[in-house]
């Protein structure tokens, strides 16, 4: 009797985190795997067409590979940025200056705005043909493109956005780094080496496995990006389905054209997208991630 | 023994957070659907004093918001106890927002509908006006097929709020200031390419003759029917590959000669969008628009505008009878339906709700309202009422039917568009998409 109460009393504490688990994610996701078998309009019940929907994704619909091309570049261009952003601004943030958590927190702020609408808008302006970024290339005699409206150019200010958001990763490198033992860069003073001698054989090495754990979050996110392409292009993915990222396309698909079965089921081909690129990268980590506790 | 005690722990649990899960109110929601009182019911509550709160959407600019926030205002003064919460935003993913209130069993008790009132009538949305016709909303002075038209079986399941039709919309400023003639009632293709050529020639860069209408779908059916084609009737479609290439091509000639608005340049600032659109900056001579619009874009320039219709073809006009614009309809869930019913009659009969909608949803559908409101027509309104009554003297008596995948379509026509417009694509192949595109849409169609 007394354990039955140890128990309900630690399901009872659960309770709020159980609630939203059944209720905002277990459901939803049950539910979503069952529509993507159905043609569903979103305001009549659902009926079942077994795998129609995810027949006719891969044969019998012209946007479908224009939009995994977009994500795949989006992914490719932005990823690899925003890492590069986030581990350089770490490193610089790990010196000894003046007023150092002022400038932590000063270089976190737009991570906290940086996937939101506001941003979103406020880009848009900025690298309009008229826009800032224009102005300023215009200084030094170069005339700009419409960086948003060219098809050409539109994934670039995309993933250009993304950086923005780099405040989360760069406080787990900047903890990565504060773990390497100072005792290794002191001796390697004394061997003589330099200060990009010192980053590429002792800060790179050991912190490989921080940049794989946030390789991998940042990765998940890119293919999930919805709201920076959504506002961007007006929510067409235009021009020319040139910002037309998979779950925007999913969103058209769902809400505009009303195939919720179907986007359903393109939900579904995009967590197994996810899951086989997240699980090369973890068949690659072997070579190229050192644990310094010897694991490897 | 244990182990027991775990599951029935684990089983107790887990019931609590799904019944958790399941939400009380679609309960008593169905409930009140179910009963046929209910009308009575909520007129009675209203009478003694019993707050109704009604929430009410909407798309439209600036000026459709102002006008009809001050209508709602005039409504709550005369009726108290009913309050009305606006919900309003530009076109722009209005649809897709009311699409998911339905699903989720929130939708407003008001909605203002389109075109695509059907596709609502058939998903079972909307509540059928019928039992309140006569008694509470009265149509008697509406013109019959305005009433026909939001008719289904049968029911109404909504009330014109205006009527309008497509339309280019001009700068007229701009022709003055480039010195080029205001094209007369019927004008041809060619006319309009060698105007928006003069125009853009005589005001230099940065200028244009019109915006590239070659992906907007008001003008294309235009065109067809100015050909003697049309773009669906009775799941079919009338006309041929060569039509749309000549289509392009034409469009294409314009761009060559700096008539249109580039591409990219229409990307950043779609027509669509009021506070955007070129004309009302005065750089772009022409673009598309219902005719109902002009007010708003009338507000935003000291610029003068007009209407025109399409250009003709060998077929002559290819303008169709003027239509409703949008119509008011009631969510089938609503709780207050005698006060939505009450609403409504307001907004399409009142006098004084007349005098401040004036015409931001077109012409209106009232005729007492319509003779009032000629009687004290801004030059705007005026402008909108002699477009429409020459509208109605121009068009061929044809029943318009709309493609029933439409917002597919206009999605692949100006897709099909851009890149032509953008040179990613030869017209000869992009047409060719747009085809093969056009007919698997229409076999959807068809199988549904």
């Amino acid at each position: 009797m007394q354990k039955y109460k140890a128990y309900l009393a630690g399901y009872m504490f659960l309770l709020p985190w159980l609630i939203g688990f059944f209720c905002l994610y277990l459901s939803p996701i049950v539910a979503s795997l069952y529509l993507s078998f159905t043609n569903y309009d979103l305001l009549t019940s659902p009926h079942w067409i077994g795998l129609a929907n995810y027949k006719s994704m891969f044969t019998d619909d012209y946007r479908m590979l224009d939009s995994i091309k977009v994500t795949f570049n989006y992914v490719l261009l932005s990823v690899p940025f925003k890492l590069a952003v986030a581990l350089g601004l770490a490193i610089l943030l790990n010196q000894g200056v003046r007023f150092l958590g002022l400038y932590r927190t000063i270089y976190y702020i737009p991570s906290l705005l940086g996937g939101s609408v506001a941003i979103s808008v406020l880009w848009k302006q900025v690298f309009d043909k008229e826009g800032i970024f224009n102005a300023g290339l215009r200084y030094f005699g170069i005339n700009g493109p419409n960086w948003i409206a060219d098809p050409n150019y539109a994934i670039y200010s995309l993933a250009g956005l993304s950086v923005w958001q780099f405040g989360a990763v760069m406080i787990i490198f900047l903890a990565g780094i504060k773990q390497i033992p100072n005792d290794l860069y002191e001796a390697a003073t004394v061997d003589g080496a330099g200060v990009i001698r010192k980053f590429a054989r002792i800060t790179l090495p050991l912190l490989t496995p921080v940049i794989f754990f946030n390789l991998t979050i940042t990765l998940i996110q890119a293919f999930q990006t919805f709201t920076k392409a959504y506002i961007i292009s007006n929510g067409s993915g235009g021009p020319i389905n040139s910002t037309l990222l998979y779950s925007l396309y999913l969103y058209i698909k769902g809400f505009t054209f009303l195939e919720m079965g179907y986007a359903s089921a393109m939900a579904w081909l995009l967590l197994v997208i996810i899951g086989a690129v997240t699980g090369l990268l973890f068949l690659t980590s072997r070579y190229w991630v050192f644990y310094s506790d010897g694991r490897d | 023994m244990l182990n027991k005690k775990r599951t029935a722990v684990s089983m107790l649990a887990l019931a609590i957070v799904l019944s958790a899960c399941s939400t009380q109110s679609n309960k008593t929601e169905s409930v009140d659907r179910d009963s046929s009182a209910a009308s009575a019911e909520s007129g009675q509550s209203a009478a003694s004093g019993k707050k109704v709160e009604l929430r009410m959407s909407w798309w439209g600019s600036d000026e459709r918001h102002e006008k009809t926030k001050r209508a709602i205002e005039l409504f709550e003064s005369k009726n108290s106890g009913i309050t009305i919460t606006g919900e309003y935003s530009g076109f722009d993913g209005y649809m897709d927002k009311l699409n998911t209130q339905i699903a989720a069993g929130n939708a407003p008790d008001l909605i203002q509908l389109g075109g695509n009132i059907k596709e609502y009538v058939d998903k079972n949305a909307l509540l059928d006006l019928t039992p309140y016709v006569g008694a509470t909303i009265k149509l008697d002075d509406f013109n019959r097929s305005l009433v026909e038209s939001a008719t289904f079986d049968g029911k109404l399941f909504g009330v014109s709020l205006g009527v309008s039709s497509s339309a280019l919309l001009y700068n007229a400023s701009m022709f003055e200031k480039a010195g080029v003639a205001l094209p007369a009632g019927d004008w041809t293709y060619e006319d309009l390419k060698q105007k928006a050529i003069e125009i853009s020639h005589n005001l230099g860069k940065g200028n244009y003759g019109v915006y590239d209408l070659s992906g907007d779908p008001g003008t294309l059916a235009s065109y067809l029917g100015a050909n003697g084609q049309e773009l669906y009737r009775d799941g079919a479609r009338h006309f041929e590959k060569e039509d749309i290439v000549r289509w392009f091509a034409m469009w294409s000639d314009m761009r060559k000669e700096g008539a249109v608005v580039p591409a990219d340049v229409q990307v950043a600032s779609p027509p669509s969008a009021v506070d955007k659109s070129l004309v009302v900056k005065g750089q772009v001579a022409i673009q598309s628009a219902s005719a109902s619009q002009i007010g708003g874009f009338q507000e935003l320039t000291t610029d003068k505008l007009g209407l025109l219709m399409y250009p003709s073809g060998p077929a002559g006009s290819g303008m169709i009878p003027p239509i409703p614009s949008q119509y008011i309809t009631a969510y089938e869930g609503t709780k207050h339906k005698e006060e939505v019913a009450k609403f409504i009659d307001f907004m399409v009969n009142d006098p004084e709700a007349g005098a401040i909608l004036g015409s931001t949803r077109g012409v209106p559908a009232s005729g007492q309202i319509r003779d009032a409101l000629t009687a004290t027509a801004t030059p705007t309104d005026k402008v909108l009422f002699d477009y429409i009554s020459h509208v109605s003297d121009t068009a061929k008596p044809t029943v318009y039917q709309q493609f029933p995948l439409d917002n597919e379509y206009n999605k692949l026509l100006q897709l099909t568009s851009e890149k032509i417009a953008f040179d990613a694509k030869s017209i000869d192949s992009a047409v060719d998409e747009f085809m093969t595109e056009f007919d698997k849409l229409l076999a959807k169609a068809t199988a549904k």
